[in-house]
Protein backbone atom coordinates (compact mmCIF):
# COMPACT_ATOMS: atom_id res chain seq x y z
CA UNK A 1 0.00 0.00 0.00
CA UNK A 2 1.47 3.68 -0.61
CA UNK A 3 1.94 6.37 1.74
CA UNK A 4 -1.04 7.39 1.05
CA UNK A 5 -2.79 4.40 1.17
CA UNK A 6 -5.02 5.28 -2.05
CA UNK A 7 -7.05 8.11 -0.26
CA UNK A 8 -9.76 9.51 -2.11
CA UNK A 9 -11.25 12.90 -2.30
CA UNK A 10 -9.71 16.14 -1.78
CA UNK A 11 -7.03 18.08 0.20
CA UNK A 12 -7.66 18.05 4.24
CA UNK A 13 -6.64 20.30 6.82
CA UNK A 14 -7.11 21.21 10.49
CA UNK A 15 -9.59 23.99 11.25
CA UNK A 16 -8.15 27.14 12.19
CA UNK A 17 -9.00 29.18 15.39
CA UNK A 18 -8.51 32.55 15.21
CA UNK A 19 -7.16 34.02 18.81
CA UNK A 20 -7.19 37.43 19.04
CA UNK A 21 -5.86 39.70 22.04
CA UNK A 22 -7.30 43.06 22.27
CA UNK A 23 -5.00 45.39 25.00
CA UNK A 24 -5.26 48.49 26.39
CA UNK A 25 -2.20 50.96 26.16
CA UNK A 26 -3.93 53.90 27.28
CA UNK A 27 -2.09 56.23 29.66
CA UNK A 28 -2.62 54.63 33.02
CA UNK A 29 -1.21 51.39 31.63
CA UNK A 30 2.01 52.96 32.24
CA UNK A 31 1.74 53.53 36.02
CA UNK A 32 3.54 51.17 38.59
CA UNK A 33 4.91 49.47 35.44
CA UNK A 34 1.38 47.28 33.89
CA UNK A 35 2.03 47.41 30.68
CA UNK A 36 5.68 46.19 31.06
CA UNK A 37 3.84 43.33 33.06
CA UNK A 38 1.97 42.37 30.79
CA UNK A 39 4.49 42.38 27.99
CA UNK A 40 5.82 39.92 30.12
CA UNK A 41 2.67 37.69 30.96
CA UNK A 42 1.85 37.23 27.45
CA UNK A 43 5.58 36.80 26.61
CA UNK A 44 5.67 33.96 29.30
CA UNK A 45 2.36 32.30 28.28
CA UNK A 46 3.19 31.64 24.79
CA UNK A 47 4.55 27.86 25.61
CA UNK A 48 0.69 27.34 27.58
CA UNK A 49 -0.68 28.67 24.68
CA UNK A 50 1.41 26.57 22.48
CA UNK A 51 1.23 23.22 24.28
CA UNK A 52 -2.97 23.92 24.01
CA UNK A 53 -2.77 24.33 20.69
CA UNK A 54 -0.47 20.70 20.55
CA UNK A 55 -3.12 18.85 22.65
CA UNK A 56 -6.02 19.73 19.40
CA UNK A 57 -4.40 18.70 16.57
CA UNK A 58 -7.71 19.13 14.73
CA UNK A 59 -7.28 22.78 15.33
CA UNK A 60 -4.79 25.28 13.58
CA UNK A 61 -4.36 28.31 16.23
CA UNK A 62 -3.45 31.66 14.81
CA UNK A 63 -2.71 34.36 16.87
CA UNK A 64 -3.34 38.32 16.19
CA UNK A 65 -3.41 41.25 18.75
CA UNK A 66 -4.71 44.53 18.40
CA UNK A 67 -3.51 47.91 20.78
CA UNK A 68 -5.79 50.76 21.91
CA UNK A 69 -5.17 53.78 23.55
CA UNK A 70 -5.85 56.57 20.94
CA UNK A 71 -7.55 54.80 18.49
CA UNK A 72 -6.65 51.54 17.53
CA UNK A 73 -4.56 49.34 15.52
CA UNK A 74 -3.19 46.04 14.42
CA UNK A 75 0.29 45.22 17.12
CA UNK A 76 0.22 41.53 15.16
CA UNK A 77 -1.21 41.98 11.78
CA UNK A 78 -1.43 38.48 10.68
CA UNK A 79 -2.73 35.55 11.81
CA UNK A 80 0.17 33.87 12.92
CA UNK A 81 0.41 30.40 13.76
CA UNK A 82 1.07 29.96 17.44
CA UNK A 83 4.54 28.07 16.87
CA UNK A 84 6.08 30.89 15.38
CA UNK A 85 4.50 33.85 17.52
CA UNK A 86 6.63 36.37 19.24
CA UNK A 87 5.88 39.11 21.37
CA UNK A 88 6.98 42.60 20.31
CA UNK A 89 6.70 44.83 23.28
CA UNK A 90 3.49 47.26 23.44
CA UNK A 91 3.91 50.82 24.12
CA UNK A 92 1.39 53.43 26.04
CA UNK A 93 -0.02 56.51 23.77
CA UNK A 94 -2.91 58.07 24.85
CA UNK A 95 -6.61 57.51 26.14
CA UNK A 96 -8.82 54.21 25.94
CA UNK A 97 -10.88 53.71 22.72
CA UNK A 98 -11.88 50.47 23.32
CA UNK A 99 -14.86 50.75 21.04
CA UNK A 100 -12.38 51.27 17.84
CA UNK A 101 -10.69 47.90 18.80
CA UNK A 102 -13.85 46.23 19.02
CA UNK A 103 -14.35 47.67 15.20
CA UNK A 104 -10.92 46.54 13.99
CA UNK A 105 -11.68 42.99 15.35
CA UNK A 106 -15.46 43.53 13.78
CA UNK A 107 -13.88 43.76 10.31
CA UNK A 108 -11.75 40.15 10.88
CA UNK A 109 -14.41 38.31 12.08
CA UNK A 110 -16.61 38.77 8.88
CA UNK A 111 -16.51 35.58 6.44
CA UNK A 112 -14.49 36.89 4.24
CA UNK A 113 -11.66 37.17 5.98
CA UNK A 114 -12.07 34.13 8.60
CA UNK A 115 -13.17 31.21 6.53
CA UNK A 116 -16.23 29.86 7.10
CA UNK A 117 -14.35 26.17 8.41
CA UNK A 118 -12.93 27.92 11.05
CA UNK A 119 -13.67 27.12 14.71
CA UNK A 120 -15.32 29.65 16.52
CA UNK A 121 -12.42 32.23 17.52
CA UNK A 122 -11.01 33.60 21.01
CA UNK A 123 -11.08 37.17 21.84
CA UNK A 124 -9.34 38.09 24.84
CA UNK A 125 -9.86 41.51 26.18
CA UNK A 126 -7.57 43.04 28.61
CA UNK A 127 -8.42 46.61 29.92
CA UNK A 128 -7.15 48.77 33.79
CA UNK A 129 -9.40 51.60 32.64
CA UNK A 130 -12.74 53.44 31.32
CA UNK A 131 -13.37 53.57 27.55
CA UNK A 132 -13.25 56.86 26.32
CA UNK A 133 -15.04 56.45 22.83
CA UNK A 134 -18.35 54.47 22.12
CA UNK A 135 -17.68 51.07 23.19
CA UNK A 136 -21.25 49.98 22.71
CA UNK A 137 -21.19 50.67 18.69
CA UNK A 138 -17.80 49.06 18.30
CA UNK A 139 -19.17 45.65 20.50
CA UNK A 140 -22.15 45.67 18.24
CA UNK A 141 -20.06 46.13 15.46
CA UNK A 142 -18.49 42.49 16.95
CA UNK A 143 -21.83 41.22 17.42
CA UNK A 144 -23.24 41.34 14.59
CA UNK A 145 -20.69 39.45 12.85
CA UNK A 146 -21.28 35.37 12.03
CA UNK A 147 -18.12 34.84 14.08
CA UNK A 148 -18.41 37.50 16.83
CA UNK A 149 -21.59 35.95 17.87
CA UNK A 150 -20.06 32.90 18.21
CA UNK A 151 -16.90 33.54 20.07
CA UNK A 152 -15.21 32.44 23.05
CA UNK A 153 -14.78 35.99 24.49
CA UNK A 154 -12.46 36.16 28.04
CA UNK A 155 -11.84 39.37 29.95
CA UNK A 156 -8.89 40.99 32.30
CA UNK A 157 -9.31 43.89 34.73
CA UNK A 158 -6.06 44.82 35.97
CA UNK A 159 -6.73 47.13 38.77
CA UNK A 160 -9.71 48.81 40.52
CA UNK A 161 -10.03 51.53 38.12
CA UNK A 162 -10.92 48.81 35.70
CA UNK A 163 -14.68 49.16 34.02
CA UNK A 164 -15.80 45.70 34.98
CA UNK A 165 -19.52 46.17 34.45
CA UNK A 166 -18.53 46.88 30.93
CA UNK A 167 -16.61 44.18 30.48
CA UNK A 168 -18.92 41.80 31.91
CA UNK A 169 -21.13 43.06 28.60
CA UNK A 170 -18.42 42.34 26.56
CA UNK A 171 -18.34 38.88 27.64
CA UNK A 172 -22.08 38.28 27.18
CA UNK A 173 -23.24 35.95 29.94
CA UNK A 174 -24.60 36.81 32.68
CA UNK A 175 -23.02 33.29 34.15
CA UNK A 176 -19.35 34.83 33.73
CA UNK A 177 -17.34 37.54 35.65
CA UNK A 178 -14.24 39.18 34.21
CA UNK A 179 -11.05 38.21 35.86
CA UNK A 180 -9.29 40.91 37.88
CA UNK A 181 -5.67 40.85 38.54
CA UNK A 182 -4.31 43.67 41.30
CA UNK A 183 -0.44 42.07 41.41
CA UNK A 184 1.88 41.27 38.77
CA UNK A 185 1.74 37.80 39.90
CA UNK A 186 -1.89 37.43 39.37
CA UNK A 187 -2.31 39.25 35.88
CA UNK A 188 0.60 36.52 35.07
CA UNK A 189 -1.85 33.78 36.34
CA UNK A 190 -4.78 35.23 34.48
CA UNK A 191 -2.90 35.76 30.80
CA UNK A 192 -1.82 32.10 30.48
CA UNK A 193 -5.54 30.97 31.94
CA UNK A 194 -6.52 33.61 28.86
CA UNK A 195 -4.06 31.69 26.61
CA UNK A 196 -5.51 28.46 26.86
CA UNK A 197 -9.15 29.44 26.59
CA UNK A 198 -8.73 28.37 23.05
CA UNK A 199 -9.50 24.73 24.54
CA UNK A 200 -12.91 26.03 24.70
CA UNK A 201 -12.42 27.10 21.05
CA UNK A 202 -11.55 24.35 19.48
CA UNK A 203 -13.69 21.72 20.77
CA UNK A 204 -15.63 19.64 17.97
CA UNK A 205 -19.04 20.01 19.08
CA UNK A 206 -20.15 23.37 20.51
CA UNK A 207 -22.91 23.55 23.03
CA UNK A 208 -25.76 22.17 21.06
CA UNK A 209 -26.70 25.37 19.33
CA UNK A 210 -26.26 28.25 22.04
CA UNK A 211 -22.91 29.97 21.43
CA UNK A 212 -20.25 28.84 22.75
CA UNK A 213 -19.19 29.28 25.99
CA UNK A 214 -15.58 29.98 27.96
CA UNK A 215 -14.52 27.87 30.82
CA UNK A 216 -15.54 29.75 34.35
CA UNK A 217 -13.21 32.24 35.62
CA UNK A 218 -10.50 30.61 37.53
CA UNK A 219 -9.75 31.49 41.45
CA UNK A 220 -6.26 33.72 40.85
CA UNK A 221 -3.56 33.52 43.30
CA UNK A 222 -4.89 33.73 47.08
CA UNK A 223 -1.65 33.98 48.38
CA UNK A 224 -2.12 36.38 51.60
CA UNK A 225 0.99 37.41 51.47
CA UNK A 226 0.16 39.16 47.51
CA UNK A 227 -0.82 42.76 48.54
CA UNK A 228 -3.02 44.41 46.01
CA UNK A 229 -0.67 47.24 44.05
CA UNK A 230 -2.91 48.15 40.93
CA UNK B 1 -43.00 -1.11 -15.65
CA UNK B 2 -40.96 1.62 -14.86
CA UNK B 3 -39.41 2.71 -11.56
CA UNK B 4 -37.14 -0.61 -10.83
CA UNK B 5 -33.82 -0.10 -10.29
CA UNK B 6 -31.36 -2.77 -8.45
CA UNK B 7 -33.45 -4.83 -6.19
CA UNK B 8 -32.02 -4.12 -2.62
CA UNK B 9 -30.24 -7.29 -2.12
CA UNK B 10 -28.04 -6.27 -4.96
CA UNK B 11 -26.76 -3.22 -2.63
CA UNK B 12 -23.19 -4.17 -0.65
CA UNK B 13 -23.05 -2.00 2.41
CA UNK B 14 -20.08 -0.54 3.94
CA UNK B 15 -19.42 0.58 7.85
CA UNK B 16 -16.68 2.60 9.44
CA UNK B 17 -15.98 4.21 12.11
CA UNK B 18 -13.30 5.60 14.27
CA UNK B 19 -12.41 7.69 17.37
CA UNK B 20 -11.20 11.27 17.15
CA UNK B 21 -8.02 12.10 17.50
CA UNK B 22 -6.98 12.91 21.59
CA UNK B 23 -10.83 11.53 22.45
CA UNK B 24 -11.07 8.94 25.10
CA UNK B 25 -13.96 7.04 22.85
CA UNK B 26 -16.56 7.72 20.43
CA UNK B 27 -19.85 9.47 20.64
CA UNK B 28 -20.69 8.03 17.21
CA UNK B 29 -23.23 5.29 16.44
CA UNK B 30 -23.87 4.12 13.03
CA UNK B 31 -26.15 0.73 11.23
CA UNK B 32 -25.88 -0.40 7.42
CA UNK B 33 -28.01 -3.33 7.21
CA UNK B 34 -30.50 -5.48 4.87
CA UNK B 35 -34.14 -5.37 5.88
CA UNK B 36 -37.56 -6.78 4.30
CA UNK B 37 -35.87 -9.68 3.86
CA UNK B 38 -33.12 -8.50 2.16
CA UNK B 39 -35.20 -5.89 0.11
CA UNK B 40 -34.74 -2.92 1.33
CA UNK B 41 -31.45 -1.23 3.22
CA UNK B 42 -31.28 0.99 6.04
CA UNK B 43 -28.77 3.31 7.10
CA UNK B 44 -28.09 5.52 9.94
CA UNK B 45 -25.36 7.32 11.36
CA UNK B 46 -25.67 9.45 15.18
CA UNK B 47 -23.32 12.08 16.33
CA UNK B 48 -23.31 12.14 19.96
CA UNK B 49 -22.39 16.04 20.94
CA UNK B 50 -19.33 14.88 22.99
CA UNK B 51 -18.38 18.13 24.96
CA UNK B 52 -18.98 18.23 28.85
CA UNK B 53 -22.88 19.01 28.78
CA UNK B 54 -23.91 16.22 26.72
CA UNK B 55 -22.19 13.69 28.48
CA UNK B 56 -24.22 10.76 27.88
CA UNK B 57 -24.37 11.09 24.18
CA UNK B 58 -22.93 8.21 23.14
CA UNK B 59 -26.17 6.28 24.79
CA UNK B 60 -28.09 9.33 22.87
CA UNK B 61 -26.60 8.51 19.54
CA UNK B 62 -26.37 4.69 20.03
CA UNK B 63 -30.48 4.91 20.82
CA UNK B 64 -31.11 7.07 18.10
CA UNK B 65 -29.76 4.84 15.15
CA UNK B 66 -31.61 2.10 17.41
CA UNK B 67 -34.77 3.82 17.16
CA UNK B 68 -34.14 5.07 13.68
CA UNK B 69 -33.55 1.03 12.44
CA UNK B 70 -37.01 0.05 14.49
CA UNK B 71 -39.10 2.81 12.50
CA UNK B 72 -37.43 2.96 9.37
CA UNK B 73 -37.23 -1.03 9.22
CA UNK B 74 -41.60 -0.67 9.54
CA UNK B 75 -40.99 2.15 6.97
CA UNK B 76 -39.53 -0.11 4.48
CA UNK B 77 -41.44 -3.38 4.86
CA UNK B 78 -44.27 -0.97 3.99
CA UNK B 79 -42.68 0.17 0.76
CA UNK B 80 -42.15 -3.26 -0.45
CA UNK B 81 -45.43 -4.73 0.49
CA UNK B 82 -46.54 -1.81 -1.93
CA UNK B 83 -44.57 -2.88 -4.24
CA UNK B 84 -45.05 -6.50 -4.42
CA UNK B 85 -48.54 -5.35 -4.81
CA UNK B 86 -47.58 -3.39 -8.11
CA UNK B 87 -45.80 -6.26 -9.59
CA UNK B 88 -48.22 -8.93 -9.10
CA UNK B 89 -50.84 -6.78 -10.43
CA UNK B 90 -48.89 -5.64 -13.14
CA UNK B 91 -50.16 -1.80 -12.42
CA UNK B 92 -48.91 1.06 -12.22
CA UNK B 93 -51.81 2.71 -10.21
CA UNK B 94 -51.47 1.18 -7.04
CA UNK B 95 -47.81 2.15 -6.33
CA UNK B 96 -48.53 5.93 -6.99
CA UNK B 97 -51.36 6.13 -4.80
CA UNK B 98 -49.18 3.75 -1.75
CA UNK B 99 -46.79 6.73 -2.80
CA UNK B 100 -48.51 9.16 -0.83
CA UNK B 101 -49.20 6.83 1.95
CA UNK B 102 -45.90 6.57 2.25
CA UNK B 103 -44.70 10.39 1.42
CA UNK B 104 -47.07 10.87 4.36
CA UNK B 105 -45.25 8.12 6.94
CA UNK B 106 -41.55 9.40 5.53
CA UNK B 107 -42.90 12.93 6.66
CA UNK B 108 -44.22 11.41 10.14
CA UNK B 109 -40.93 9.50 10.98
CA UNK B 110 -38.99 11.95 12.73
CA UNK B 111 -41.61 12.45 14.86
CA UNK B 112 -41.76 8.80 15.77
CA UNK B 113 -38.26 8.61 16.00
CA UNK B 114 -37.64 11.33 18.31
CA UNK B 115 -40.67 10.07 20.49
CA UNK B 116 -38.96 6.52 21.20
CA UNK B 117 -35.48 8.49 21.60
CA UNK B 118 -36.98 10.67 24.11
CA UNK B 119 -39.00 7.27 26.45
CA UNK B 120 -35.27 5.81 26.57
CA UNK B 121 -33.96 9.36 27.29
CA UNK B 122 -36.49 9.86 29.60
CA UNK B 123 -36.60 6.30 31.49
CA UNK B 124 -32.46 6.56 31.99
CA UNK B 125 -32.62 9.92 33.03
CA UNK B 126 -35.11 8.42 35.73
CA UNK B 127 -32.93 5.91 36.88
CA UNK B 128 -29.79 7.93 37.05
CA UNK B 129 -30.84 11.20 36.87
CA UNK B 130 -28.11 13.24 34.81
CA UNK B 131 -27.69 15.49 37.46
CA UNK B 132 -27.80 13.71 40.26
CA UNK B 133 -31.04 14.60 41.29
CA UNK B 134 -34.46 14.42 39.80
CA UNK B 135 -35.11 18.42 38.79
CA UNK B 136 -38.00 18.30 35.92
CA UNK B 137 -38.82 21.38 34.64
CA UNK B 138 -42.59 22.05 33.67
CA UNK B 139 -41.29 21.42 29.87
CA UNK B 140 -40.54 17.98 31.13
CA UNK B 141 -37.00 16.68 31.74
CA UNK B 142 -33.61 18.12 30.47
CA UNK B 143 -32.07 15.97 28.16
CA UNK B 144 -29.03 17.73 27.10
CA UNK B 145 -26.51 15.37 28.32
CA UNK B 146 -27.86 13.03 26.15
CA UNK B 147 -27.75 15.16 22.90
CA UNK B 148 -27.48 13.95 19.28
CA UNK B 149 -27.55 14.46 15.38
CA UNK B 150 -29.08 11.59 13.33
CA UNK B 151 -28.79 10.87 9.61
CA UNK B 152 -30.90 7.89 8.23
CA UNK B 153 -31.85 6.67 4.66
CA UNK B 154 -33.82 3.72 3.62
CA UNK B 155 -33.78 2.16 -0.21
CA UNK B 156 -35.89 -0.20 -1.65
CA UNK B 157 -35.53 -0.79 -5.50
CA UNK B 158 -38.32 1.80 -6.16
CA UNK B 159 -37.72 4.12 -3.59
CA UNK B 160 -35.41 6.58 -1.99
CA UNK B 161 -35.48 8.42 1.46
CA UNK B 162 -32.68 10.19 3.68
CA UNK B 163 -33.58 12.19 7.06
CA UNK B 164 -31.46 14.52 9.00
CA UNK B 165 -31.50 16.36 12.01
CA UNK B 166 -28.51 18.29 12.54
CA UNK B 167 -25.22 18.10 10.89
CA UNK B 168 -24.37 15.31 9.22
CA UNK B 169 -24.10 14.79 5.33
CA UNK B 170 -25.92 12.26 2.88
CA UNK B 171 -24.51 11.67 -0.83
CA UNK B 172 -26.11 10.08 -3.19
CA UNK B 173 -24.20 8.70 -6.61
CA UNK B 174 -26.15 9.20 -9.73
CA UNK B 175 -26.43 6.48 -12.00
CA UNK B 176 -23.08 7.74 -13.70
CA UNK B 177 -21.61 7.98 -10.21
CA UNK B 178 -21.76 11.99 -10.04
CA UNK B 179 -22.42 12.87 -6.17
CA UNK B 180 -24.95 15.13 -5.08
CA UNK B 181 -26.06 16.25 -1.12
CA UNK B 182 -29.67 16.47 -1.55
CA UNK B 183 -30.15 18.01 2.28
CA UNK B 184 -27.13 20.23 1.76
CA UNK B 185 -27.78 23.81 3.68
CA UNK B 186 -24.23 25.37 3.03
CA UNK B 187 -21.02 25.09 5.73
CA UNK B 188 -22.02 25.63 9.43
CA UNK B 189 -20.74 27.85 11.40
CA UNK B 190 -19.15 27.24 14.53
CA UNK B 191 -20.19 23.63 14.43
CA UNK B 192 -23.45 24.65 15.59
CA UNK B 193 -26.40 21.73 15.61
CA UNK B 194 -29.94 20.71 15.45
CA UNK B 195 -29.97 18.23 18.26
CA UNK B 196 -32.43 15.55 19.14
CA UNK B 197 -32.54 16.70 22.57
CA UNK B 198 -33.86 19.53 21.44
CA UNK B 199 -37.78 20.55 22.41
CA UNK B 200 -40.02 18.97 19.41
CA UNK B 201 -36.90 18.54 17.85
CA UNK B 202 -38.63 16.84 15.30
CA UNK B 203 -39.47 20.32 13.43
CA UNK B 204 -35.34 20.34 12.35
CA UNK B 205 -35.99 17.22 10.62
CA UNK B 206 -35.11 17.39 6.74
CA UNK B 207 -36.43 14.91 4.31
CA UNK B 208 -34.99 13.83 0.58
CA UNK B 209 -38.08 11.80 -0.88
CA UNK B 210 -37.01 10.50 -4.38
CA UNK B 211 -38.98 7.65 -6.26
CA UNK B 212 -36.45 5.88 -8.37
CA UNK B 213 -36.86 5.56 -11.69
CA UNK B 214 -34.67 3.40 -14.19
CA UNK B 215 -31.79 5.41 -13.32
CA UNK B 216 -31.63 5.43 -9.52
CA UNK B 217 -28.49 5.99 -7.81
CA UNK B 218 -25.36 3.98 -7.75
CA UNK B 219 -24.58 4.69 -4.62
CA UNK B 220 -25.42 6.37 -1.04
CA UNK B 221 -22.86 7.42 1.95
CA UNK B 222 -24.40 8.54 5.06
CA UNK B 223 -21.67 10.32 7.20
CA UNK B 224 -21.27 12.39 10.85
CA UNK B 225 -19.63 15.77 10.06
CA UNK B 226 -16.08 14.18 11.25
CA UNK B 227 -15.57 12.93 7.73
CA UNK B 228 -16.84 16.56 5.45
CA UNK B 229 -15.19 18.87 7.98
CA UNK B 230 -11.84 17.39 7.64
CA UNK B 231 -11.55 18.47 4.01
CA UNK B 232 -10.62 21.79 2.51
CA UNK B 233 -13.85 22.33 0.99
CA UNK B 234 -16.97 21.27 -0.15
CA UNK B 235 -15.89 19.43 -3.83
CA UNK B 236 -13.23 17.72 -1.61
CA UNK B 237 -15.36 16.23 0.11
CA UNK B 238 -17.54 15.23 -2.84
CA UNK B 239 -14.99 13.77 -4.57
CA UNK B 240 -14.14 11.48 -1.59
CA UNK B 241 -17.86 9.89 -2.09
CA UNK B 242 -17.15 9.33 -5.79
CA UNK B 243 -13.96 7.63 -4.80
CA UNK B 244 -14.48 5.33 -2.78
CA UNK B 245 -17.49 4.12 -5.42
CA UNK B 246 -14.56 3.96 -7.83
CA UNK B 247 -12.32 2.36 -5.83
CA UNK B 248 -15.06 -0.35 -4.86
CA UNK B 249 -15.52 -0.98 -8.50
CA UNK B 250 -12.16 -0.89 -9.27
CA UNK B 251 -10.99 -3.42 -6.05
CA UNK B 252 -14.19 -4.54 -5.40
CA UNK B 253 -16.23 -3.89 -1.63
CA UNK B 254 -14.15 -5.71 0.70
CA UNK B 255 -10.87 -4.28 -0.51
CA UNK B 256 -12.76 -1.01 0.46
CA UNK B 257 -13.67 -2.47 4.21
CA UNK B 258 -9.92 -2.89 4.28
CA UNK B 259 -9.44 0.39 3.66
CA UNK B 260 -11.99 2.54 5.14
CA UNK B 261 -11.21 2.50 8.76
CA UNK B 262 -7.37 3.99 7.57
CA UNK B 263 -9.00 6.42 5.27
CA UNK B 264 -11.37 7.53 8.37
CA UNK B 265 -8.80 7.67 11.18
CA UNK B 266 -6.72 9.87 8.37
CA UNK B 267 -9.48 12.30 8.27
CA UNK B 268 -10.23 12.23 12.09
CA UNK B 269 -6.72 13.64 12.46
CA UNK B 270 -7.95 16.88 10.73
CA UNK B 271 -11.16 17.15 12.00
CA UNK B 272 -10.38 15.83 15.65
CA UNK B 273 -14.11 14.27 15.73
CA UNK B 274 -15.33 11.20 15.64
CA UNK B 275 -15.59 10.08 12.32
CA UNK B 276 -18.02 7.61 10.66
CA UNK B 277 -19.56 6.31 7.29
CA UNK B 278 -22.03 3.65 6.52
CA UNK B 279 -23.34 3.74 2.80
CA UNK B 280 -24.44 1.09 0.16
CA UNK B 281 -23.38 0.44 -3.60
CA UNK B 282 -24.85 -1.12 -6.37
CA UNK B 283 -23.30 -4.47 -6.98
CA UNK B 284 -21.20 -4.35 -9.79
CA UNK B 285 -20.79 -8.15 -10.63
CA UNK B 286 -23.26 -10.80 -9.57
CA UNK B 287 -25.61 -10.42 -6.67
CA UNK B 288 -23.51 -10.68 -3.34
CA UNK B 289 -24.46 -13.24 -0.51
CA UNK B 290 -26.67 -11.49 1.34
CA UNK B 291 -26.30 -9.61 4.67
CA UNK B 292 -28.12 -8.30 7.89
CA UNK B 293 -25.50 -6.17 8.58
CA UNK B 294 -22.24 -4.64 7.09
CA UNK B 295 -19.22 -6.67 8.68
CA UNK B 296 -17.37 -4.16 11.18
CA UNK B 297 -14.59 -2.71 9.30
Amino acid sequence: MSDTFDLPGGSMASRPVHFIWLLDCSGSMSVNGKIAELNFAIREAIPEMQSAARSNPGATLLVRAVSFASGASWHINDPTPVDQFTWEDLHTYGGTDMGAAFRLAAGALQTPPMPQRALPPVIALVSDGQPTDDWRSGLRAIDDTPWGKRAVRVALAIGDDADKSMLKEFLANPELEPLQAKNPRQLAAAIRWMSTAVKAASTPKGDGGGPVQAPPPVALGKDEDEDPIW
Amino acid sequence: MTGVVAPAERWELLKGEVKGAAKKYSQDRCTARHVAEGRAVVLAVADGHGSAPHFRSDLGARWAVEEFAVCAQEFAAAAVRYDDEAEQYEDKGPWWNALAELRAEARRLPQLVAHRWYERATLHDCNSPAHGAHRHPPKGPDLTAYGTTLVGAVLTRRLLVCWQLGDGDVVVLDAAGTPYTPLYTGPDLGDETDSLCAPESWHHARCHWQPLTSEGPSGVLLSTDGLSKSFTDHQGFLDFAAGVQGRAHELGIPAVRGRLTEWLSHAAQYSGDDTTLVGAFEAAGPAAPRQNDAPHT
